[in-house]
């Protein structure tokens, strides 16, 4: 009797498995992350993988063409900028529909907008400091009057905080935090909060339909969790963020393919130009010339970063390299000049956050202040505070130099130096540098809107940069993918929105 | 208590550098975008009148919203909930039956080798940190042999249909979704192994000096004396008895098997409270973090107060 039911157990064991693994099919990819999504109304996401997830259930008045940074339109279909660059009217592709049937059209924009603004969240500012007002032309015809001429108007536009949402769902007065209504090539079919969340095709996007049926995105809470569920193939690819170890041995296994791609991610140092020494030029030259970014590179990183000479990145039109590569010699010579010796050193903290920017920061401080002090003229301290606390130390001025990271909002070279470089905008980064030459260029290469006279002027910004030193640029990252080798279709693109829409089994 | 708990966490939080508007929003936001989500969030308001404001809504039972989401804490809390007693609930049955058997084993093998493994096992185990034994236990089950999930509470597409309690095996089985339950308890094997075995090292000491006490007692040496089985001995009189001050240390050990949880879902991706509080602290979601400590302090006194209650019916001679 008792070998009987241990029979039927086994039987029963037996049969639950298949039927697990029976779900297994080529009808869904499972995507793997340890990013977090905080809200999926246009008017909060700003985090990348809210945004991120915008960007395929979603879309704007433009786009950016797959792998590319060129723009072309989307829900609009032509648009036309006014000789005084104030006023952007936008011609919409008749028949446009929610994925809920209601009409895509001038009063959702300008709903959208508005309310944006109203709100006040966190990517409202991108509009609200340059949006002077919109209209409805007719139902076709949407049109944006700005506060003065903006030459990088028309990439704000591709990102997130400018989609229209549905005025019949979302509220005009407060986030919205109930199931997206979609414009892009996806829906929202289920979410988990904190766990998953299961895409399926929209039946009434504009465009190409998706390539899969169903995607999967599954929610790790660290590198290590993700690195296990792709080895254990519990996911099918994993992006963002794997630690460079584990990437350099997904590499090396013939498993899995690993694909690499530009980003537009940087990281450098950040000088309070009130905090002493820090306020001298000089100091922050010779610092400059005491790093070593191909040590960064390969030590730290294992060669999955790129060494950074601008604070353009590469990919983005007029990034130009103007800082120096590692001169000891000149280091000591400039510091010799300002009086420091052996006997008196330049003593000099670097802070920097141990977690935000992944488990490598510590190397990353620490292979800094061997560099530093690789001119035996600096004494340099290292010193951390966790990232709330960081954040505050910075807005407070109690740090004197600091490690910081930027990711774009925009592509376009004025994302890149106008919040650091504009005497304005720089104390937002703990920096407090001013120049006017610096803000004068920095203006007339907002106003200008043809792309030679901008590079040129974005070139003498980057030259009165390296001439400053107010930051000093690191390295730039790679966005890393690894996957099974049955998926198709993983395009890493220098804007870094990662289409779901394009992946495919084969 | 939980007066003193509610005001203690609400200082430390209010101490500590860091404001959860800039956490939030970063380094790109401009101040009056600050000051605006400051006023609404109420944090422009004095300390004091913060806090009046805080034990109030408390006292209503309403826990404010999320800074980060925007949605009710106790919204995302009862979210959060039932991932964790689930996960609580199989590591306490693992704790607790390796406790009883090992430890009441050891003590009827008193000095043998048996012994000496049970006191060799709760401090190994007492010692080894959760996530260590977690990461483990991924490795070999996960990766090497394949056949435990790592991570997650359901494998994709396999979460229950209707949703009655939260917790999926209950709702697997009021569903009648054989198929989710089974990978709802393979889900659940490795992080409540982990968590289990982590917390029994303490039964097991506990039950073993405990049961020796028995053993030695006037009532076991005259059952021996009227010839009772030495089985019948050890677990219907000596392990019965020692239960009592077991008990009462199994509901002191919930406030310790919380605080591995918190470990426990990190390593494992679960998605209960305890990964909740780690990533609401660095957004420093004031709300969601005072949420999430009440409800476990409040999750702690329920637990001690069913302890008593069970002590009650086990024991006697106590009586409410």
């Amino acid at each position: 009797m008792r070998s009987i039911s241990k029979l039927f157990i086994f039987m029963l064991l037996i049969l639950m498995s298949m039927m697990v693994f029976a779900v297994s099919s080529k009808d869904y990819v499972i995507v793997g992350t340890t990013d977090k999504f905080t809200s999926l109304d246009p008017a909060k996401a700003y985090e990348y993988l809210s945004v991120n997830l915008l960007q395929n259930i979603m879309t704007g008045l433009v786009t950016y063409v797959p792998g590319t940074t060129q723009i072309v339109p989307a829900l609009a279909d032509k648009w036309e900028i006014s000789q005084d660059g104030l006023t952007y009217t936008f011609y919409l592709k008749k028949g446009l529909k929610f994925s809920n049937g209601d009409p895509i059209n001038a009063q959702a924009f300008k709903f959208a907008f508005d309310r944006v603004i109203k709100l006040g969240q966190d990517p409202s500012f991108l509009l609200s400091d340059v949006v002077k007002e919109t209209k409805v032309i007719n139902d076709t015809t949407f049109e944006i009057d700005l506060k003065y001429p903006f030459a990088p108007f028309i990439n704000i536009l591709a990102f997130t905080v400018a989609y229209p949402v549905d005025p019949k769902v979302y509220p005009a007065d407060q986030v919205y935090n109930g199931m997206p209504v979609s414009s892009g090539p996806y829906i929202v079919k289920r979410w988990v909060r904190d766990v998953e969340m299961e895409l399926a095709p929209n039946p009434n996007y504009y465009g190409e339909p998706a390539k899969t049926p169903t995607i999967l995105i599954k929610l790790y809470q660290d590198a290590n969790s993700l690195y296990l569920a792709l080895l254990s193939g519990e996911i099918d690819l994993a992006y963002r963020t794997l630690l460079p170890q584990q990437f350099a041995q997904l590499q090396q296994n013939d498993k899995f393919v690993t694909y690499v791609g530009q980003s537009p991610f940087m990281r450098f140092i950040v000088f309070n130009v009130k905090q002493d020494p820090f306020g001298n030029a000089k100091i922050r030259e010779a610092l400059a010339y005491a790093v070593n970014r191909h040590e960064i590179e390969n030590k730290i990183f294992a060669g999955q970063v790129k060494p950074l000479y601008t604070m353009i990145p590469a990919g983005i039109w007029g990034s130009m390299n103007v800082m120096p590569s590692q001169d000891i010699a000149k280091s000591v010579s400039i510091l010799q000049s300002l009086g420091y010796s052996k006997d008196k050193p330049l003593n000099i903290t670097l802070w920097y956050t141990p977690s935000h920017y992944g488990s490598t920061e510590a190397d990353l401080a620490l292979t800094l202040k061997n560099q530093f002090e690789s001119t035996g003229l600096i004494k340099c301290n290292v010193n951390y505070a966790e990232w709330a606390t960081y954040i505050d130390y910075w807005n407070k001025g109690v740090m004197g130099m600091f490690l910081l990271g930027w990711y774009p909002d925009y592509f376009d070279p004025d994302d890149f130096v106008w919040p650091f470089l504009q005497s304005s905008a720089s104390p937002l980064m703990g920096s407090n540098y001013s120049n006017p030459m610096m803000d004068q260029l920095l203006t007339d290469a907002r106003l200008v809107s043809d792309e030679p006279g901008r590079t040129a002027l974005y070139g003498a910004v980057q030259k009165l940069m390296a001439q400053d030193v107010p930051y000093i640029p690191l390295f730039q990252g790679e966005q890393q993918i690894a996957a099974k080798p049955e998926v198709g279709g993983v395009v890493l693109d220098p804007v870094q929105i990662f289409r779901y829409y394009l992946l495919y089994k084969k | 208590m939980i007066f003193i708990l509610l005001t203690v966490v609400f200082v430390i939080l209010r101490i500590l550098p860091g404001n959860p508007v800039t956490a939030m929003l970063g380094p790109k936001a401009p101040p009056e975008v600050v000051k605006s989500m400051e006023a609404q969030l109420g944090l422009d308001k004095p300390i004091i009148v913060q806090f009046g404001d805080y034990i109030a809504n408390i006292l209503r039972g309403n826990f404010g919203n999320s800074t980060v989401t925007t949605l009710p804490v106790i919204q995302e809390l009862e979210d959060r909930f039932p991932a964790t007693l689930e996960l609580t609930i199989f590591s306490m049955i693992i704790a607790v039956v390796i406790g009883i058997f090992f430890g009441s084993f050891a003590a009827s093998h008193y000095g043998r080798a048996i012994d000496v493994t049970a006191r060799i096992y709760s401090i190994f185990v007492y010692s080894m940190p959760v996530f260590w034994f977690g990461i483990m236990l991924q490795l070999v089950f996960g990766v090497w042999l394949k056949v435990l999930p790592v991570s997650g509470r359901a494998s994709p597409f396999m979460t229950p249909n209707n949703l009655y309690t939260g917790l999926y095996t209950l709702d697997a089985i009021l569903n009648g979704q054989w198929d989710v339950l089974y990978d709802a308890i393979l889900h659940l094997i490795l992080p409540s192994v982990t968590l289990g075995v982590v917390i029994s090292s303490i039964f097991v000491r506990m039950v073993r000096s405990n049961v020796l006490l028995s053993l030695s007692s006037q009532y076991v040496i005259s059952a021996r004396s009227r010839g009772v089985k030495e089985r019948k001995i050890l677990y219907s009189h000596a392990l019965k008895n020692a239960m009592i001050p077991i008990l009462t240390i199994m509901g002191l050990q919930f406030a310790l098997l919380l605080g591995g949880a918190v470990l426990t879902e990190t390593t494992f991706s679960w998605p209960g409270i305890g990964s909740y509080l780690v990533e609401r602290i660095r957004y420093r979601d004031f709300p969601a973090i005072q949420g999430a400590v009440v409800f476990f302090a409040l999750f702690v006194v329920a637990v001690s107060i069913l302890i008593d209650i069970i002590n009650a019916w086990m024991d006697p001679r106590v009586r409410y």
